[in-house]
């Protein structure tokens, strides 16, 4: 006893503890592992064969459900054809003057130009046929999606006992990766476009629900009493009332649904069978033909841009504009239409950007030929120096082909010493946690993310539960984690671990930085915001173009177009948390004397920090999604598996990998929200 | 208590009306109230003991056919919660509400619905208009929920529009009316179905003073023209006693006095109470009855004829009266004007009132 009271009070906070308890895990890890293989490969008879099971039980309930699922797939299937025939055969000046009209409409002369100009550039680039396809499948899944989470969300706010089991679902919902929502459809439905429709159905309606109930808790308790005292029915409260009165909100929803629904309708493309714009990104890329996937792209993001625009409109309570005008822009492009019949080309034979196509081909290689040396150079730092270590350990990654060395034994054995020196250091200034997070950082660097021990990493996960929140998170990530230790999947839940890891870490710091940066200069912002907005409206599929046309193939491509989606988030919740101090407390402060870069650091930086980390979180979510999509270009982690599922139909491994993949997302989610939520108590936010 | 009701129902009758908010709370006051049992403060204390919220304390009040009754209290003092229990808002834990002798906590949903179509009207602080409709759509809500037709519906809340003043503005949109203006739209909505009850939760206080007053006389002489029974919230004691006929005063949860203006002015029953009415100008509220010596006969003077119901302000201005006009001179004795006593007592009068 006597002997543990020193170390008690040296212990004398959750996080000591449980770097300590980390570390001392880590360090028989280190010493058991010559011995004790198991340590680090999960073994094989301790496997359980979840993904056959899961595959023999929806087999045999999807082969009971099957013919009312073709039924409605032939239904969905006429609807589409339908809205396809109507989109593709009705004259592309009409198209081009609706979109102007309703551009009118909702934003006056600005949307309107958008409008017109956003579809005259798909006119020109060619692609106006396969651009209505996808168009097609968003309008027919769209309504469906739009009818499920008003459903979904009256039903919350309906039944109160049902909310929180909804609103769990609806967070599952957004972890589960866009991916393997395709396989069990894919079963269920056969190979074609429905399945990209039902898909898109299914995953923009949770935006929507969410929407509509955040939308209908808000209308202002008044309003509701004097609906009541109106002596309407419950329908009629609803209906009449709450409803409109939420619709601001639910325009929002119906924004979010629409960005939803075009960005999986895109991702479907995989499945094929259907000549669609993604599918379109999907073969030029296959086939190596930049300059034409570059175009297809283009043509996709000019879309989202226009769809979220418009819809962005209707969330805004502005003054509509005169239908007059509407009403003349349809007639004079039905006009042209008729009048021009015979002179106006046909949609599908224009292409003005061949040579653009060409050019772009012609100059991506004439670049990568002259730097493409340099660009070798810029991946193969990063991969050696950066990302290999992290991946397998410094132990295999310092080779004499990567580094110009061998590592040896000895190099180990006096990082460690350093380490440990360090951490010394540390822990006599009294900054203990800070020494053993050193030691524990050095430790996985030098084991390398996939090759952890699975009992560190769960002692470490239950650790970081237990001091972000306590026991019953600690107990939920360890269980959940354990789950896919079990299932096999654990290699490549490391493999994903270690990419999005490392994506998010950079994410982290370049976008805190911008964010930074963008908080305390105006004209920063001003180039950050509308590139952030960009790359926000961007479907995910899109990023991989440019990566693949200058990194070709591989992880560090993926690592990038990884970054350039998740890093909007940190950018804006950083910049976000730092501007939006109270200004009492600025003024407290400049009155104290402090220098802008003091109130920087002892004021602003603390009080961001809540907001800071949620941005974080977002990341962390982005990421995930992102790494999902990347398996196309050549990951190898769950994403790989999902993707392989797609291929296969093989509905078991889609579950498990997919659900493999959601779990990683929650555990990092709770994790990072339960610091978050301790960082706004400490503040009495 | 107040008890007198005329052979007929009295227009609202609450007994024994306790609302007590929290989980189990309708279990906890049960058990509590078992016949026999603690005082209503012991009661309330045991509650909030248990972490309930006792918000109202065993009210009973009548309030009768066409007469104007004030709860006037603090704020958080339970009174948006009384008369949401007594339109049946949220659900009372325990007690009755009879409005012309139905219990409407009995009520079946579809009776209540009929009954706020037909019978009730309420008012609320912050409005409660509808944003996505026009002025005359919001006032034509509650009709159209009785079926009414198009046509029949506009014309009946252009009656009202037009009762409030704000004819004109039908076509435009909540967000598009000043504070006042929209306090307007909330009234001519609650009064288009005609209800015999009218319930407003502090109508007037979200307005600025000059607007407050200008609506408190209109709002008087609408009252005047169709004699409602109305329960009028208010926390403002010079609104409660302008407007009242009677008052009740509550204090966190408890009903603590009902009275008329003059009773809650001139004999308040506790320090609560007297804090409210301290500054209120005695002589406009205040009749002779309280300050005359009672005797049987009294000698003839002649002069003014006064009444018990007058206040103190008019018995002041009508014994001026009998004095005769007196002169005022400048600084050099030079006569320069002359005083008629009466306009000196009005004149005091006013000053202490305002
Ligand atoms: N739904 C509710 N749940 C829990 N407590 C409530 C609820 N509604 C009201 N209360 C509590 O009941 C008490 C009385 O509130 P109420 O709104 O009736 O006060 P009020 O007199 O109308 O005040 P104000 O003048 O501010 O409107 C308050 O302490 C309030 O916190
Ligand atoms: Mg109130």
């Amino acid at each position: 006893m006597s002997g543990l009271s020193p170390l008690t009070t040296a212990l004398d906070s959750k996080g000591k503890q449980a770097a300590a308890l980390v570390v001392f895990v880590g360090l028989l890890c280190l010493l058991a592992a010559p011995y004790a293989p198991w340590l680090v490969a999960w073994p094989s008879v301790l496997t359980v064969p979840m993904s056959e099971w899961i595959s023999q039980g929806l087999g045999a309930f999807f082969d009971l459900i099957k013919p009312a699922m073709r039924w409605v797939s032939w239904v969905l299937g006429f609807g589409m054809a339908a809205a396809n025939w109507l989109l593709v055969s009705t004259p592309w000046v009409v198209v081009i003057g609706m979109t102007t009209a309703v551009g009118w409409y909702l934003g006056g002369l600005k949307m309107a130009a958008l409008g017109f100009f956003g579809l005259l550039f798909v006119l020109a680039s060619g692609y106006w046929v396969e651009s209505m396809n996808t168009l097609a499948l968003v309008f027919v899944s769209v309504p469906l999606a739009l009818l499920l989470g008003t459903a979904i969300g009256i039903l919350a706010y309906e039944v109160a006992r049902v909310k929180k089991a909804v609103e769990a679902v609806l967070d599952l919902m957004q972890t589960i990766p866009t991916f393997a929502y395709l396989t069990p459809l894919l079963l269920l439905f056969g190979f074609g476009p429905v399945v990209g429709l039902i898909a898109s159905a299914i995953y923009a309606a949770p935006p929507m629900a969410r929407n509509v109930l955040l939308g209908l808790e808000r209308v202002e308790s008044e309003i509701k009493e004097a609906a009541v005292m109106s002596g309407g029915t419950r329908a009629q409260q609803l209906f009449l009332v709450e409803l409109p009165s939420a619709m601001t909100q639910i325009m929002v929803g119906v924004n979010q649904s629409l960005m939803a629904a075009l960005s999986m309708v895109i991702i479907a493309a995989v499945i094929g069978g259907f000549n669609d714009i993604g599918w379109e990104v999907l073969l030029t890329m296959r086939k190596a033909q930049f300059g034409q996937s570059f175009l297809a792209g283009l043509v996709i993001v000019v879309f989202a841009i226009v769809i979220d625009r418009m819809s962005g409109a209707l969330a805004q309570e502005r003054r509509r504009y005169s239908t007059r005008v509407v009403w003349w822009i349809i007639v004079a492009s039905l006009v042209a239409a008729v009048v021009l019949r015979d002179i106006l080309p046909d949609a599908g034979t224009l292409s003005y950007f061949g040579g653009v196509a060409d050019a772009v081909d012609q100059s991506v290689g004439d670049f990568t030929r002259v730097y493409g040396t340099t660009l070798d150079t810029v991946k193969n730092t990063a991969m050696f120096y950066v990302l290999l270590p992290l991946r397998i350990g410094l132990d295999d990654a310092v080779l004499p082909f990567t580094w110009g060395f061998q590592w040896t034994a000895a190099m180990s054995a006096w990082v460690y010493a350093i380490g440990v020196t360090l951490a010394a250091v540390l822990a006599w200034q009294g900054r203990l946690t800070l020494g053993l997070c050193l030691l524990l950082l050095i430790g996985v660097i030098e084991t390398g993310v996939t090759q952890l021990p699975w009992i560190f990493v769960l002692v470490g996960v239950g650790a970081l539960g237990w001091v972000s929140s306590g026991w019953r998170l600690s107990v939920l990530c360890v269980g959940l984690l354990g789950l896919i230790l079990i299932s096999g999947l654990w290699d490549r839940a490391l493999l994903s671990l270690y990419l999005s890891g490392a994506a998010v870490f950079t994410c982290a710091v370049l976008g805190g930085a911008l964010g930074l940066w963008a908080a305390v200069s105006r004209t920063a912002w001003a180039v950050i915001h509308p590139v952030c907005d960009m790359l926000q409206t961007i479907p995910l599929f899109v990023f991989l173009i440019p990566m693949l046309m200058f990194f070709q193939i591989g992880e560090f491509s993926a690592f990038l177009a990884i970054i350039a989606y998740a890093i909007v988030p940190m950018i804006r919740y950083t910049r976000h948390g730092l501007v939006t101090t109270p200004e009492d407390m600025i003024e407290a402060a400049t009155s104290s004397g402090a220098t802008n870069w003091q109130i920087m650091r002892e004021v602003r930086a603390p009080y961001a920090a809540p907001t800071i980390l949620l941005g974080l979180n977002q990341t962390i979510l982005y990421a995930f999604a992102m790494l999902v999509i990347a398996a196309l270009i050549g990951t190898t982690g769950l994403g790989q598996s999902i993707y392989i599922a797609l291929g296969r139909a093989d509905v078991g491994l889609g579950i498990t990998a997919g659900a493999a993949m959601a779990i990683l997302a929650l555990v990092a989610d709770r994790l990072v929200q339960g610091f978050a939520e301790e960082r706004r108590k400490a503040l009495g936010l | 208590m107040t008890g007198t009701g005329g052979p007929d129902a009295p227009a609202i009758a609450v007994d024994g009306l306790w609302q007590v908010f929290g989980d189990g709370a309708r279990p906890a006051l049960s058990e509590l109230l078992k016949p026999g049992a603690a005082t209503t403060d012991g009661v309330a204390r045991r509650l909030k003991e248990q972490g309930l919220i006792p918000a109202v304390q065993d009210a009973s009040f009548t309030v009768k056919e066409g007469e104007l009754f004030v709860i006037m209290g603090l704020s958080g003092s339970g009174k948006s919660t009384l008369i949401r229990c007594m339109s049946r808002l949220v659900e009372p834990t325990s007690g009755s509400v009879l409005m012309a002798g139905e219990d409407i906590l009995a009520a079946s949903k579809r009776r209540m619905i009929e009954l706020r179509r037909d019978k009730l009207g309420m008012v609320f602080q912050h409005f409660g208009l509808f944003p996505h409709m026009s002025v005359v759509d919001n006032v034509a809500f509650p009709i159209k929920m009785k079926g009414v037709g198009l046509k029949e519906r506009r014309a009946r809340a252009m009656e009202v529009i037009e009762l409030v003043g704000l004819g004109g503005r039908e076509d435009a949109y909540p967000r598009e009316l000043s504070g006042g203006q929209r306090q307007r739209v909330g009234i001519a909505r609650s009064l288009a179905v005609n209800p015999d009850v009218w319930f407003l939760d502090e109508p007037f206080s979200a307005l600025d003073p000059l607007i407050r007053r200008q609506l408190q006389d209109e709002f008087l002489n609408i009252q005047a023209t169709l004699r409602k029974s109305i329960v009028f919230i208010t926390h403002d004691i010079g609104e409660a006693l302008k407007l009242a006929d009677r008052i009740a005063i509550m204090r966190d949860g408890v009903i603590v006095q009902i009275g008329t203006p003059s009773e809650i002015v001139l004999n308040p029953v506790d320090d609560y109470v007297r804090e409210f009415s301290r500054d209120i100008p005695k002589g406009r509220h205040m009749t002779l009855e309280a300050l005359m010596e009672p005797v049987d006969v009294a000698p003839d003077r002649g002069g003014p004829e006064l009444r018990t119901a007058m206040t103190l302000d008019d018995a002041l201005s009508a014994c001026a009266l009998t004095f005769e006009p007196m002169a005022v001179r400048d600084g050099e004795g030079r006569v320069v004007g002359l005083l008629h006593p009466e306009a000196l007592a009005r004149a005091v009068g006013e000053a202490q009132s305002t």
